[in-house]
């Protein structure tokens, strides 16, 4: 049997079991596991079973354990923690009151607080999916009980999740370097303007929704006196210090982005305590729900890169990649094919599976055209970015899902997404239209 | 019986995750103030992951927690979207099963040729991967609980109870 | 016969195009026979699974790094010693003829079910650092250091404090001053810019991490008509020179690089250099423990180790490179 043509099929399977309501892990893990016994079986040309399961096991066992046996994805779960402990010690919720008097004024202020809180957090972890699961964890129930829609309250979050991997530093723009062998600092550089133009796109959906839908986003209507607001601002100071101890930690040398997240957490348990606002029950409960959490996400990431390196063995990737080449297309056509490929796989794939697949075949290619790879770099991240918040495998939509549990549905959350995306869109065609947006800070330094 | 041990990996999880925090800010703590290190403490960072995220797999089974796309079945009657629940389940069943086989092997090897990880300590290979699978075996073993209980409903023509999570956050 | 090839680097670097080479070569040679399809990047399997990977036949072949498995690979490990061995070429064709006229390391692979094709290097081990300069041993002492191997547990002895980081992320460590010295290779420091933030380059012409190479699924390869299994040995073989070019040029264009970013290039004086030497006996004593366990002579292919280093070292000296002459 071709490969390729098991790899389409594969495709077209896990959309029908996943709109037939079957877990995405599960979906994607037996999908992967069944497609790679028969590539193994049919290698030869006559149906071997038994030959094939050696390979298939091993294949599925090492993608799948590799990937949760990691040092650097601890930032995750301890991240995550660290949403829930800052709210039950009441972190989250002072710096939200302080950010709902400062805001009052303004339609829509705390949701755009809270993306604004996004791309600053995106400025101490490389990763999208930490992002979004702190940030989601420390935003969207504060703005639930707000009263903010609930559409609204997720999905800003996990668009703005989505800054985390734009705005350095940056896993992807690292793994990004590495195949392109260009320089990761450049591209680190080249990733803050587009990282702050899609900040600023996105709180214009926001501008624009509450502009449209005042209810979306409850106004604060009682007088504010000034003692009041100052009394607000003093009362963030936790997350203040927080803040200030994981920036200063990172860019001062202390320690890396990977361990800020244990320190962090060891900050927040700290503070609670001090405050007698954290109790040790409240703590365990906080890792518990961690726990729960973390692992729905990483069980889907699991199967995904089992996915992944089943969909290497298909072939699939050359094949759209040398159908793209084999067009000759002029530059903008070719731009547009590429952003079509990348958006296509981001429904399904994860960032790093998709550039693993494609960079060592799309980069020869872009190369002929005589592209700036930095440029090019910018424009695939953020087309990474955008496929974590389409559907029907959103990562950084699960990952809200998540933290706000039964309360928000996936389907609520991607359809308020779908407004985030339009913008995503337009921001994604001026990053491409005008390479200058990347490659101004890298080239002035 | 089986909800007490889920229990039990749940808390054991969440003592994995707490275990990540300390030892990744003792080592923060030691290099900066005493200019040392613990040993391997990368090695035992990835086991500790192993035990946070794989453990809780069948809690979050139990409390019916996947992540799963609803914007189909929602449409549909209530014992379509029940047909489609237990489909789920067997299909989770069946795309397990390649991951316990392999589990196994690698767990069972681990531990035949004492593999270990090379560093200062050599700390053996087996307990992630024994820890992988059992976690994994676990979580097929309720799912195939849930799948029998909830045949069970159907063929009775009851609709399957609305999942309630079996595992709290809060313990009374 | 179309046979999968997984590598877990990019698809980019010296040892990129050397394992291109070897498969255009082996294609070439087996004059049609043979198609093999590079998965780059670990799409297949990770480095640290490399092994498992294709002894259950995941990919067909592909490169095993012996650093993630100082058990199985112990025997190949000896390339990866802080022997007095710092130049590239030499060290890939001592290791090669080494690995490929032993019965018993052949032995030792096909009970894993793999076959040696051809060897690797990531060549010598040099330190860059930032704030800090490493003239003598007793400038190690108090630095914070990413350590390679052996190499880095030497650092220890000497007083470093060894922080633990991959090579990518040590570009950011040495800006903010988390780490003050990084140990690599010179071609892949320049490669991920480092030299933008190291005041100093120390050449310890010490040794190298030489222990990586491409080995094959003994099923599959037993399946080969002989002249396939040739095509693969000759173009493994030849992987020595290739690489030996590529990388020997990279890393003088990187150190040229590096002097013209301002970094001061350091050689390690001969008697700094032995101190080195003399402190780091205690891991190759250890690496002949690791190898008896394995039922393998370590004294033994060690002598004969130092041997093929001593040969092919003269012919370089009296010859030239191969590609010097051709
Ligand atoms: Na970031
Ligand atoms: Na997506």
């Amino acid at each position: 049997m071709d490969p390729a043509v098991i790899g389409y099929g594969a495709f077209a399977a896990v959309i029908v079991l996943l709109a037939l309501r079957v877990p995405i892990a599960f979906a994607l893990a037996g999908v992967a596991s069944l497609g790679t016994l028969l590539i193994f079986a049919t290698r030869t040309g006559d149906l071997m079973l038994e030959r094939a399961i050696r390979p298939t096991t091993s294949l599925v066992f090492s993608n799948s354990f590799d990937l949760i046996h990691s040092y650097d994805l601890s930032m995750i779960p301890l991240f995550v923690a660290l949403g829930h402990i800052a709210y039950r010690a009441e972190i989250t919720t002072r710096i939200y009151h302080a950010a709902r008097v400062w805001l009052a004024p303004v339609p829509g202020g705390v949701a755009m607080a809270s993306v604004v809180g996004c791309g600053g957090f995106s400025a101490i972890t490389g990763s999208s999916i930490a992002c979004a699961s702190t940030m989601g964890r420390i935003c969207a129930p504060e703005m639930l009980r707000m009263g903010y829609d609930k559409r609204l309250a997720t999905a800003s979050v996990a668009a703005g999740g989505t800054l985390g991997s734009l705005i350095p530093p940056s896993v992807l723009f690292i793994i990004y370097g590495i195949f392109t062998e260009t320089s990761i600092s450049a591209l680190f550089l080249a990733g803050i303007l587009p990282g702050i133009l899609s900040l600023a796109g996105f709180l214009l959906v926001i501008f624009v929704w509450v502009s449209r839908d005042p209810a979306a986003a409850p106004r604060y209507t009682d007088a504010i006196s000034f003692a009041e607001k100052r009394e607000a601002a003093l009362g963030a100071w936790p997350a203040v210090l927080l803040f200030v101890i994981i920036v200063g930690g990172i860019y001062g040398g202390i320690f890396t982005a990977t361990e800020a997240a244990a320190i962090c957490v060891s900050a927040a348990v700290l503070i609670g305590f001090l405050q007698r606002r954290l109790s040790l029950r409240g703590l365990w409960a906080a890792v518990r729900e961690t726990c729960l959490q973390t692992t729905a996400i990483f069980l889907i990431a699991a199967a995904a890169k089992i996915f992944v390196a089943f969909i290497a063995l298909t072939g699939v990737a050359g094949d759209i990649v040398g159908a793209v080449q084999a067009a000759e297309l002029s530059p903008v056509l070719l731009l547009t094919a590429i952003a079509l490929i990348y958006l296509v796989l981001g429904m399904f794939l994860d960032p790093i599976g998709i550039m693993v697949l494609t960079l060592p075949l799309m980069v020869p290619l872009v190369e002929t055209y005589g592209f700036d790879l930095i440029w090019f770099g910018v424009v695939v991240i953020k087309l990474l970015e955008i496929g974590l918040i389409t559907p029907p495998v959103g990562l950084n939509v699960f990952v809200i899902a998540g933290v706000v549990g039964r309360e928000v549905g996936i389907d609520r959350i991607f359809s308020g997404i779908l407004r985030f995306l339009s913008v995503d869109v337009i921001v994604l065609i001026l990053i491409m239209a005008f390479p200058i947006l990347s490659l101004l800070i890298p080239g002035s330094m | 019986m089986l909800h007490r041990l889920e229990k039990l990996l749940l808390d054991l999880a969440a003592v994995a995750v707490i275990g990540l925090g300390l030892l990744i800010t003792a080592q923060v703590g030691l290099r900066t103030f005493a200019n040392s290190s613990i040993p391997d403490a990368i090695v035992m960072v990835r086991e500790l992951m192993v035990a946070a995220i794989v453990l809780p797999a069948a809690a979050v089974t139990a409390n019916r927690a996947h992540i799963a796309v609803e914007v189909v079945s929602n449409r549909l009657p209530s014992r379509a979207q029940d047909a489609l629940l237990i489909f789920g389940t067997i299909v989770g069943l069946l795309g397990l099963l390649p991951l316990i086989y392999a589990g196994w092997r690698e767990a069972y090897g681990a531990i035949a040729e004492g593999g270990y990880f090379f560093g200062d300590l050599n700390l053996p290979r087996w307990p992630g991967r024994v820890i992988f699978l059992f976690g994994i075996t676990l979580c097929w073993v309720r799912l195939a609980l849930m799948l029998a209980t909830d045949l069970g409903h159907w063929r009775r023509g009851e609709p399957i109870p609305a999942a309630e999570p079996v595992h709290r956050v809060e313990e009374v | 016969q179309s046979l999968f090839v997984g590598e877990a680097g990019p698809n980019r670097g010296a040892r990129a195009e050397a394992l291109q080479w070897f498969v255009d070569t082996a294609e070439e040679l087996s004059g049609g026979d043979l198609s093999l399809d590079i998965q780059w990047g670990g799409a297949l399997f990770k480095a640290n699974a490399a092994l498992s990977g294709i002894a259950d036949g995941v990919a067909d072949l592909g490169t095993i790094i012996a650093v993630y498995f100082p058990q199985e690979m112990v025997a190949y490990n000896i390339a990866d010693l802080p022997l007095r061995n710092p130049d590239a070429w030499v060290g890939m064709k001592a290791t090669d003829e080494l690995i490929r006229n032993s019965e018993a390391i052949r032995e030792n692979f096909a009970q894993q079910n793999l076959v040696y094709l051809g060897t690797f290097t990531t060549s010598a081990v040099h330190i860059g650092c930032s704030g800090a300069t490493i003239r003598t041993t007793d400038d190690i002492a108090g630095l914070k250091v990413r350590g390679v191997g052996a190499y880095g547990d030497t650092f220890r002895e000497f007083g470093a404090n060894m922080v633990p980081m991959s090579i990518y992320d040590a570009y950011q460590g040495l800006d903010t001053g988390l780490i003050d010295c990084s140990q690599g290779y010179s071609y892949a420091m320049a490669a991920l810019k480092q030299q933008e933030v190291i005041d100093s380059y120390t050449l310890m012409n010490w040794g190298q991490v030489g222990a990586l190479g491409v080995f094959m699924n003994k099923d599959v390869y037993d399946g080969l008509d002989a002249s396939v299994q040739d095509a693969l040995q000759q173009a493994g073989e030849g992987m020595a020179d290739e690489l030996g070019r590529l990388i020997t040029a990279d890393n003088e264009a990187a150190i040229e690089t590096m002097r013209e970013a301002g970094v001061e290039v350091v050689e390690l004086p001969e008697e700094e250099r032995a101190k080195l030497v003399e402190t780091s006996e205690q891991f190759i004593d250890e690496w002949k423990e690791r190898a008896a366990a394995a039922g393998l002579d370590g004294d033994a292919l060690l002598e004969e180790y130092r041997g093929l280093i001593d040969k092919y070292t003269q012919i370089r000296d009296e010859q030239g490179y191969p590609w010097e002459n051709s």
